[in-house]
């Protein structure tokens, strides 16, 4: 079983990739994936208050446990000029 | 350079952020005249927006058009511009009578002109009348002048370009010399052909080496300064900028700037990063959440959008590692900008230019056409700021008069050409045209509103059919509230921004209120009450901003990390104190953030009477065309079908969805629509309005409003 990470904006420019496959078991959450790219992409800043976390173009919290091929990718905050 | 009128002045020193001086010119009579501000005007009206406010709402009438000779160009500063200790404080305020809204528009900018001004000895300044020829206006701190001259003539080209004649005077008025001591507004041919054309705000770069351009864009500032026959105003000021504000505790100010800039230096980097890919980096967030506005905001995507994600603008086109900030002390700097770009259209085509941008708004603008060709983009930014025209509206316009075109309104006949979405060659050849005044140009020039009625009348003409009901049809489409063109983002799946676009009291412009993320992506308005509050607590921060002559996005485009602690994360609470703070240390004033909403709430308030007063002040100015809350045609339903039937499933109210999918789209337009009138609702109670989004009487009263003026204007209301 593996899940996608979509890299946006910086984020590919940072990790070279537009995108990745991260395998996962059953009982995978976010924050394991998470960590997946911390580990791989330290560059990345992925703290709780510099972006937020979407599965499927949707907000996910961070214990949410993911189906195969969910796609997950790190949005910053964006508010408007 | 032939002098009209000069006076000879003492320029009052900042203190405290202001001087309390207002600049008076009537260019119908040549007065010039400096109004001393009594001691109470800076607590009431704050500054920037409020001084524009105060100075349409008594100088002008109901039936004041942008041409009338009493019509005011009111641009002013505020006491947090001028401090390249803290980022952002370069902004400054065009406020007047919109050609596009008959009511108040105004639109800020950055760059040097209010700092300047300021330094020279004006919080604001008036321009009244209409000139018998055209004029420029000098403002010299150093040599204690202020001059009305004939507008010198150089070269055709040069005349008629808006950037070009800025940067020439701004030369010939400094023994050929740019210097950061001066700074200028300029308006160009553009402005005399369509309701839209912009005015620069022009300084000289360092660090560029040239004079680079900023656009109080939104609803035709640049047409009422060329209607009163002004082509430029210049300031010059010499005096030292570091604390340029005299504030009243400089330890403050410089330690609330060092904790902003910290914020920005952290954060931003692994954010959006403004900081190096400016405000193009939003082209793929948005496209991504289908907020994108292709084919006239049609569709939120498109498989070419990513022809146009910044980093083919980073890559082919941006200038790198060039801080690019508008004033100095700017560390989000997210003024980008290209040099020798070689033009391949139009009739500047060979030349090699300097382009200041694109902006997402450019981006976006061109993408509303169909097309997505970055180097349009870059030849379109050129031209409409050399025109001096709006991005926004010159592409939303034309964008309607394609689906116009498209869908059997209008022929070629009626255009001269066929005009459809993503044909570089009938946008570009439409673009001279407005800028010229010539062939269909003339037509889109006057923006959508007034491009409706234009084809309704052609088209129940042709077809002998109802006019209304044309106008029905147009009105699903043609994206403009209050007379203005919508700025570039769907609103279809976010109601709080089809509030925040229908409320906004200049019309949709997205500076009043931006919630589609919140509200759309993040989720953190679940409720009506809670899209309401956000309606109500995010124009008044903004206005605040627009008050005090600071630029929003270090505050709103970079989230604090220490927010996520906080109750509403996405009001940025903890940024927000540095900027209390700030305030507090330049003035001495001891406010917390809900006096600095309660400040803005009255000059909301005005607004709100001005328009009112104009026509536009109740409910039904506030209405949106069907596209803004719901796929207006079938083809958009059909291009997200699933996403839309499940969206019924879940707010539609009912056990079963209908059988057929036109059954569907017409129960969801029926739904959006509803949703949309229990918000205006909603957000008029919490406003302190009637159901028909009138001010009340005790609103106006509890913000020392209730002038005799309103009390007439409640009256013939009947509030």
């Amino acid at each position: 079983m593996i899940v996608s990470i979509e890299f946006l904006g910086m984020q590919r420019t940072m990790t070279g990739a537009d995108s990745i496959e991260v395998p996962i078991t059953k009982k995978s959450r976010v924050d394991d994936v998470l960590e997946y790219v911390r580990s791989n992409y330290p560059q990345l800043q992925l703290d709780e208050g510099m972006v937020l976390v979407t599965v499927n173009q949707e907000i996910a919290p961070r214990d949410r446990v993911l189906k195969p091929d969910d796609i997950i990718s790190f949005l910053p905050f964006i508010s408007g000029g | 350079m032939e002098i009209l009128k000069q006076i000879r002045y003492k320029p009052a020193r900042v203190a405290g952020g202001y001087t309390d001086r207002i600049l008076r010119v009537d260019l119908g009579s040549g007065e010039i005249n400096i109004e001393k501000l009594p001691p109470d005007f800076k607590t009431k009206y704050t500054g920037g927006r409020g001084y524009a406010l105060k100075a349409i709402w008594d100088g002008t009438t109901g039936q004041t058009r942008y041409d009338s000779p009493e019509n005011i160009l009111a641009i002013a500063s505020g006491p947090l511009g001028n401090e390249p200790g803290f980022p952002g404080t370069g902004k400054f305020i065009v406020g007047t009578i919109s050609p596009m809204t008959d009511t108040f528009i105004d639109s800020n900018v950055g760059g040097h002109f209010g700092p300047l001004s300021k330094l020279a000895g004006f919080d604001a300044l008036a321009v009244t009348g209409i000139s018998k020829e055209e004029v420029v206006i000098l403002i010299d701190g150093d040599t204690h002048t202020i001059t009305i001259a004939a507008a010198p003539q150089y070269d055709k080209e040069t005349n008629n370009g808006a950037l070009s004649y800025g940067d020439r005077l701004l030369k010939e008025v400094n023994d050929g010399q740019y210097s950061d001591c001066l700074a200028a507004v300029s308006a160009g041919r553009g402005a005399l052909h369509s309701r839209y054309g912009v005015i620069h705000s022009l300084y000289y770069d360092i660090r560029r080496h040239r004079i680079r351009a900023k656009q109080a864009g939104r609803g035709g500032t640049g047409t009422v300064m060329r209607a009163k026959g002004l082509k430029s105003i210049v300031v010059r000021s010499g005096l030292p900028k570091a604390n340029g504000n005299n504030p009243v505790d400089k330890k403050g100010v410089r330690a609330a700037g060092r904790a902003l800039k910290q914020v920005i230096s952290k954060a931003d980097p692994t954010q959006l990063h403004l900081s190096a890919w400016g405000t193009t980096i939003l082209s793929e967030y948005m496209d991504k959440f289908h907020i994108f506005p292709v084919d006239n905001y049609q569709y939120g995507q498109s498989p070419d959008s990513v022809k146009l994600f910044a980093h083919v603008f980073l890559d082919n086109y941006f200038s790198h590692r060039i801080p690019d900030g508008c004033y100095y002390g700017c560390n989000l700097a997210c003024a980008k900008g290209a040099e020798k770009v070689a033009l391949t259209r139009g009739p500047a085509g060979g030349r090699k230019v300097s382009i200041d941008g694109p902006e997402y708004e450019t981006v976006g603008a061109v993408a509303c056409m169909g097309i997505f060709d970055p180097q349009y983009v870059m030849e379109y930014n050129w031209y409409c700021d050399e025109y001096g025209i709006d991005v926004i509206s010159t592409g939303v316009t034309t964008a309607f008069f394609m689906e116009c075109f498209e869908r059997g309104y209008l022929s070629v006949d009626d255009i001269g050409y066929e005009l459809k979405f993503g044909s570089i060659a009938a946008a570009d050849r439409l673009l001279h045209e407005i800028a010229g005044g010539r062939g269909f140009g003339r037509v889109v020039g006057q923006g959508v509103a007034r491009g409706k009625k234009w084809v309704a009348k052609k088209y129940a003409a042709r077809n002998k059919a109802s006019r209304d009901e044309v106008m029905a049809e147009l009105n699903k489409f043609g994206m403009e509230v209050k007379g203005l063109e919508f700025s570039m983002y769907i609103t279809k799946e976010s109601l709080a921004q089809q509030g925040g676009y229908g409320f906004s009291l200049k019309g949709p412009q997205h500076d009043e209120a931006w919630l589609i993320f919140i509200d759309q992506v993040y989720q953190e308005l679940p409720t009506l009450e809670d899209k309401a509050a956000a309606l109500k607590w995010f124009p008044l921060i903004r206005t605040w901003f627009n008050a005090t002559g600071l630029c929003k996005l270090h505050w709103i485009d970079v989230r604090n990390p220490e927010a996520a602690a906080t109750d509403e994360p996405s009001k940025n609470l903890p940024t927000l104190a540095h900027y209390v703070d700030y305030l507090n240390a330049t003035t001495g004033s001891h406010k917390n953030i809900q006096d600095i909403l309660d400040d803005s709430e009255r000059l909301y308030i005005l607004q709100k009477l001005i328009n009112l007063r104009q026509g536009k002040g109740t409910r039904a100015s506030d209405q949106l065309p069907l596209r803004a809350m719901a796929p207006a045609f079938f083809n958009e339903y059909q291009s997200r079908a699933d996403y839309y039937d499940r969206w019924l499933g879940q707010n539609g109210g009912i056990k079963k969805l209908p059988a057929s999918p036109k059954q569907r789209h017409k129960l969801l337009i029926e739904r959006r629509r509803r949703d949309y009138q229990q918000l205006c609702d909603a957000v008029y109670e919490l406003k302190g309005f009637t159901p028909d989004g009138k001010p009340k009487r005790e609103t106006v009263a509890r913000f020392a409003l209730l002038d005799e003026q309103a009390k007439r204007l409640l009256d013939e209301m009947g509030v």
